[in-house]
């Protein structure tokens, strides 16, 4: 089963350690492959020669390995800084922040949900080997949580959710808040200069450049804000209700005045009962409300159910459309956190009824 | 009676040559062995000589290694519809939730075929074969709540419903009172006078002398077979049960065969 | 009041499933195959996750056809253990029950782990999860429940004669082999219907404890069934009605826990076999002469 990494992105590493890494990792994957698998490399001129030159290589290897680490710490940052982010929302934010100096891989395709994805030893490699760890924060990442605490301690990170104002916040339970802050455009805006700073404590060359570029994008971020609050209004105020999948859209619905329903909760980790069901399709018939919502990394089921809850009692919920929550992008869809918001927005406007 | 073709038609019964093993543990050898009716006939050894595995063999409940069972001539796919078999009690589960009249019932079953349920035709026949065996009272009651005699009776008025013209039955008598082995002997008797033919494994040498016409010893061969004064001598006994014979057997047997040479 | 209409589809179809379970399940413990069913029962989960991560797709038929297919496997794979090995009968059906369930967690939590989109709730199906049954999935588990029972409706001559004298029913000619291996898919096609109630973990319990509960209060097989048929459908109910007043409970462990409370009332009072009965009834001989 094949994960599409953050296709495209170069990985940006230098020419000698490159060659280490790749000599490397032929060595440790021989000695795992059975004998009568075709050996290639390294293992066919072990197989050929015997343990013992293998055995005696290694030290050298080592050695080798060792002084280039040594020399690649010492000399300048060459080639562009590489960053590990976890969401591909994380991810496009550090891409507007960092430009052309950064090189962005992210650790979760388009349509994974983050709240249950665990990290495998592969995973951990990528992050240990970042110049810069970037996370959303406020445990989005539930199951990423040690690890990256570990890491913080070793590789710059930065959390970014977590470096917003508490008071901006909304709590989920004790001491908890909910973590899908994006969505709020003018919040969101607070973030890229707490990523610009984070970068030049890396790249202090590049200092200049990550703050103008944060600096742009915030001001991009605000324009959106002010576009969406526009549409929204559009939409008739007894209609102003956003049902979906899960409890994604709250700050959405806080920033741009639309109240907004989740069937599962804050996290997609519980699930939704049969009295939840039901109270939501009471809340549909009686509202009158024409169009609910799915997610693109969420499963439908729940909203089926919904919707066939709702037409039993004569009401026709129309499917409004797939919305982004959690992850950008799938098939033929938004990259970056501002197109994303736009074609949601575009349908929750339509769906409700909003002016086109 | 047994083992001529006197009447120069086939056997009602024939083994040739039968061997079986379990795995690799022979059981019963080179068996060559021809009954025919009508007649009562017993079969008898000790425990473990293969007594039931001959049955078994004989109804193709367990694989043939080598040799041949014939009834009538024909292999008993053929004529399966003729045979009836009563098993030992103790494979049933006796707390199973059927009631005496079900379990009888079900000897109609092979003449019903696939899905059809038993009719008012066939509970007549079951409700006759319950009276034969003297359990007519009892007929609505769980099986469980018999006494032993009486559960074997319900598997003989079972064999009855199955309106064979060869009857196996493998220990009919363990373990059952007096009265009620009288009452199945009596019953075994009236198929033998209608001109069926009973096999049955038989375990008490007493009785056998006194009821069966023909007697068949087996120790995992056929040691003898034939009518039952010439096979049941003291020295083919021996040979049978390889080590000393009870008593009271002998002087039983001794009693018998001065009773019946008088 | 009205019932909501989910309310009422999910009860529709748990409610099939759970007589039909009842029914079906009767014929396995007469069969002395119960812990076959408890094998295929957790086995059905490899199959399930397999079926998304082939197809991609949620819906009910795809999985429940998955769940199936590695079902009928394990038992396969049971009949050639015991078959080819020395194996005992128990000891087999712990290695097909513990290698198929592990191949189906670890794939479940691979599912989950890498976050697949679609993939997160599959967990459902080890304990049970009935809150988002659309009509058209009500409809399936009715429609093959329905089934079911014509099937053993069909075959009950058979079965009871399999079930009761294996010995007998073969030397009267019947297929004892042929038969026995309907009757063990039957409970597999059952387990299958029951995940989404009550889950890979906890179904064979409401194929199990239905029957042996019917027991105590019938010596007929026919009432038996019925009786367990009754049963199994109020435990299903039970479950659902329970997880549908308290959010976020799983249905497979309230199911189990109604149908295990019927059971202790039946072992206590039930007549002539309870224990109240015995206790107090006259000493009730069990063989006459």
């Amino acid at each position: 089963m094949r994960r599409s990494i953050g296709s495209g992105k170069d990985c940006g590493y230098r020419r000698p350690e490159r060659m280490i890494l790749k000599l490397q990792k032929m060595l440790f994957e021989s000695s795992k492959h059975p004998p009568d698998q075709a050996p290639h490399g390294a293992a066919a001129i072990r197989r050929r020669a015997g343990w013992r030159p293998f055995a005696l290589s290694m030290p050298c290897v080592l050695c080798v390995w060792i002084a280039s680490l040594i020399a690649t710490d010492s000399a300048a940052a060459a080639g562009p800084v590489r960053a590990v982010a976890t969401t591909t929302i994380v991810a496009d934010l550090v891409r507007q922040v960092g430009g052309g100096r950064v090189a962005v891989d992210c650790l979760m395709a388009a349509g994974i949900d983050p709240h249950s994805y665990k990290a495998t030893p592969r995973d951990a490699d990528r992050l240990a080997r970042a110049d810069i760890v970037v996370s959303s924060g406020l445990h989005l990442e539930g199951k990423l949580a040690d690890l990256l605490e570990k890491l913080g301690r070793r590789v710059p990170s930065v959390a970014v959710a977590d470096g917003l104002p508490r008071e901006k916040l909304l709590p989920v339970t004790d001491g908890l808040f909910d973590p899908h802050v994006w969505f709020d455009a003018a919040l969101w805006s607070l973030c890229p200069p707490l990523v610009a700073e984070r970068l030049a404590t890396v790249d202090p060359d590049g200092a200049a450049i990550y703050r103008k570029q944060a600096a742009d994008h915030a001001a991009a971020l605000l324009r959106l804000d002010g576009e969406v609050r526009k549409r929204i209004a559009s939409i008739p105020p007894d209609r102003r209700v956003l049902v979906t999948a899960h409890d994604a859209f709250r700050y959405f619905g806080r920033a741009y005045g639309i109240e907004v329903v989740g069937v599962q909760g804050t996290s997609t980790e519980s699930e939704a009962g049969l009295s939840d069901i039901n109270r939501l399709v009471d809340l549909v018939v009686t509202r009158g409300i024409p169009a609910v919502f799915v997610e693109t990394s969420v499963s439908d089921r729940n909203v089926t159910a919904l919707r066939e809850g709702a037409r039993a009692r004569g009401h026709e919920v129309a499917l409004g459309g797939r919305l982004h929550s959690d992850s950008l992008g799938g098939a033929g869809g938004a990259a970056t956190l501002e197109a994303a918001l736009r074609e949601n927005v575009e349908a929750i406007v339509t769906g409700l009824g909003g002016a086109r | 009676m047994a083992g001529e073709a006197g009447h120069g038609g086939p056997h009602t019964v024939e083994f040739h040559d039968v061997t079986v093993a379990y795995g690799r543990r022979p059981v019963l050898w080179n068996i060559d062995l021809a009954i025919d009716a009508p007649g009562l006939f017993a079969i008898i050894g000790p425990n473990g000589a293969g007594k039931s595995t001959l049955l078994k063999a004989a109804l193709g409940l367990v694989p043939l290694a080598g040799g041949t069972v014939r009834f009538f001539g024909q292999p008993l796919a053929e004529v399966r519809g003729r045979i009836g078999y009563v098993p030992q009690r103790e494979t049933v589960d006796w707390d199973f939730p059927v009631s005496v009249m079900d379990v009888v019932l079900m000897g109609t079953y092979p003449r019903l075929g696939w899905f059809r349920r038993p009719g008012p035709g066939e509970r007549e026949c079951a409700r006759a074969c319950l009276g034969r065996v003297g359990l007519s009272d009892v007929a609505e009651r769980q099986i469980g709540r018999l006494s032993g005699g009486q559960q074997q009776r319900v598997f003989l008025a079972r064999a009855l419903a199955q309106q064979a013209d060869v009857y196996f039955l493998d220990e009919p008598l363990a373990g059952v009172d007096a009265r009620s082995q009288e009452q199945i002997f009596r019953v075994l008797s009236e198929l033998r006078a209608e001109g069926r033919l009973v096999v049955v494994v038989h375990h008490d040498l007493r009785t056998a002398a006194e009821w069966f016409d023909g007697v068949a010893l087996v120790d995992m061969r056929l040691v003898a077979s034939g009518p039952t004064a010439s096979v049941l001598t003291g020295d083919n006994l021996r040979r049978t049960y390889a080590g000393p014979l009870d008593v009271l057997d002998e002087i039983g047997l001794a009693v018998e065969q001065a009773r019946r040479t008088r | 009041m009205t019932i909501p209409y989910n309310t009422l589809v999910v009860a529709a179809g748990v409610a099939a499933v759970g007589f039909a379970a009842g029914v079906v399940g009767s014929l396995g413990v007469l069969r002395k195959r119960a812990l076959a069913g408890d094998a295929a029962a957790h086995a059905t989960l490899a199959g399930v996750a397999a079926a998304f991560l082939v197809s991609g797709r949620r819906d009910l038929p795809v999985l429940l056809a998955g769940g199936l297919v590695s079902a009928l496997l394990s038992l396969g794979g049971l009949v050639l253990i015991r078959r080819f090995t020395k194996t005992r009968d128990d000891a087999a059906t712990a290695i097909v029950l513990g290698v198929s369930f592990g191949i189906g967690i670890a794939l479940l939590s691979g599912i989950t782990a890498r976050g697949i989109p679609g993939g997160g709730g599959l967990e459902q199906f080890l304990l049970g999860h009935t809150a988002a049954l659309t009509a058209a999935d009500a409809a399936l588990l009715a429609g093959i429940s329905l089934a079911a029972l014509a099937a053993v409706w069909l075959g009950l001559k058979e079965a009871t004669l399999v079930a009761f004298d294996p010995a007998f029913a073969a030397a009267s000619g019947w297929p004892v082999p042929l038969i026995d291996y309907c009757l063990v898919a039957l409970v597999a096609v059952m387990v299958v219907v029951g995940l989404p109630a009550a889950g890979a973990v906890l179904v064979t319990a409401l194929v199990v404890i239905p029957p042996v509960a019917a027991r105590l209060w019938t010596d007929r097989v026919g009432a038996m069934l019925l009786l367990s048929g009754c049963i199994g459908l109020i435990a299903a109910l039970a479950g659902v009605a329970a997880s549908g007043l308290v959010p976020r409970l799983a249905t497979g462990p309230m199911i189990v826990l109604a149908a295990a409370a019927i059971f202790l009332v039946s072992l206590l009072f039930a007549p002539r076999r309870g224990w109240l009965a015995r206790r107090l009834g006259p000493r009730i001989p069990l063989t006459f002469e």
